[in-house]
């Protein structure tokens, strides 16, 4: 039950999504993988694809276009 | 269908925040309270509103400046503005659309393209159309260049240079405009490239553009042949980006 964060910030977009993809994969069940984006379309990509895997997304605004996504490893 | 309905139940557990929350959502809201409460030194969100109301004021003045001297600089001035705005807030975004549904399997940027490709296939086709019926000169018919080798491979080095820019050239333009750094980069190669590009234009326009054929649908179908042609076509590709996306989903559930 522990939480990660992955730094995302400064990177174009398939890097967070790929990076998340990896992290993802390293975590036990229960885990949070916390992405904290800046590149808008980012933070469309990587809920969507983290809902399609059937995963708990939560996105907040953190500041003015920094974004953290919460995606819970819940199976 | 089983694959949507699950995943708009998923949302709208979320929205609805603790009503209907499974277990593991309450887990997932307790310890993110807990880590907002963790990391204090988050800056307040500063007020962008004044920003807005000083930049609509200076949109307007310019444009008014711009109406001063030449009418159609205005009505650029306005669409590329308007433009830009609903690229940005929509997230629209053509690099995602083809390199999505390869990564992760989701198409739904590439369906939302595919229909804007369908509204804007009848607004042009209204707009020539309605010219050719009144008699008059159809408009854009300078952009009916004909079908090449060169058309593939221009594709793909587009193709692969949007993907490791992480935009083609609209998603590149709003995200300089949004502040992101790094794409800052990817403008000035994307500029020397265009004057590469523009550079070397005569060349493949002489040995290889002009040996294709310039097809303008309207003159081998008709104006409805066409227009039914072109639409039943991204009807098709939307099926079968819709069957894509399922068959994706099915194969990642069942891992």
């Amino acid at each position: 039950m522990k939480e990660v964060i992955l730094d995302c910030f400064g990177e174009a977009c398939p890097v967070p999504l790929v990076k998340a993809e990896k992290a993802i994969s390293t975590l036990e069940i229960g885990d949070v993988l916390i992405v904290q984006i800046d590149h808008s379309c980012a933070m469309k990509n990587v809920p969507e694809w983290a809902r399609a895997q059937g995963y708990n997304v939560e996105i907040e605004e953190v500041n003015d276009g920094e974004w953290e996504v919460f995606i819970e490893k819940n199976k | 269908m089983v694959v949507y309905k699950v995943k708009r139940l998923l949302i709208i557990k979320q929205r609805l925040g603790g009503v209907v929350l499974s277990e593991t959502n309450n887990s997932l809201s307790a310890r993110r309270s807990s880590s907002r409460s963790g990391s204090a030194n988050r800056k307040p969100k500063k007020n962008l509103i004044p920003h807005g109301i000083m930049s609509f004021i200076i949109f307007v003045v310019i444009g008014l400046w711009f109406a001063s001297k030449n009418p159609s600089l205005a009505i650029f001035w306005m669409t590329g503005i308007a433009f830009g705005f609903i690229l940005q807030r929509s997230r629209f975004c053509f690099t995602a659309s083809m390199r999505d549904p390869l990564l992760t399997g989701v198409t739904s940027v590439l369906r939302s393209v595919l229909i804007a490709f369908a509204i804007t296939s009848i607004g042009f086709w209204a707009i020539k159309y309605g010219a050719f019926v009144q008699g008059l000169p159809i408009p854009g018919m300078g952009y009916v260049v004909p079908v090449s080798f060169a058309t593939a491979i221009g594709a793909t080095m587009f193709g692969i240079g949007m993907v490791i820019a992480g935009g083609c050239a609209s998603g590149t333009l709003m995200r300089v405009g949004e502040g992101f750094m790094m794409q800052i980069l990817s403008l000035t190669f994307f500029i020397i490239g265009s004057l590469l590009g523009a550079h070397d234009f005569g060349w493949w326009k002489e040995n290889v553009i002009l040996k294709g054929k310039s097809i303008f649908l309207p003159d081998y179908l008709g104006w409805f042949g066409a227009l039914f042609a072109q639409l039943l076509l991204i009807v098709v590709l939307f099926v079968i980006a819709d069957q894509w996306e399922q068959k994706k989903a099915g194969n990642m559930s069942s891992h």
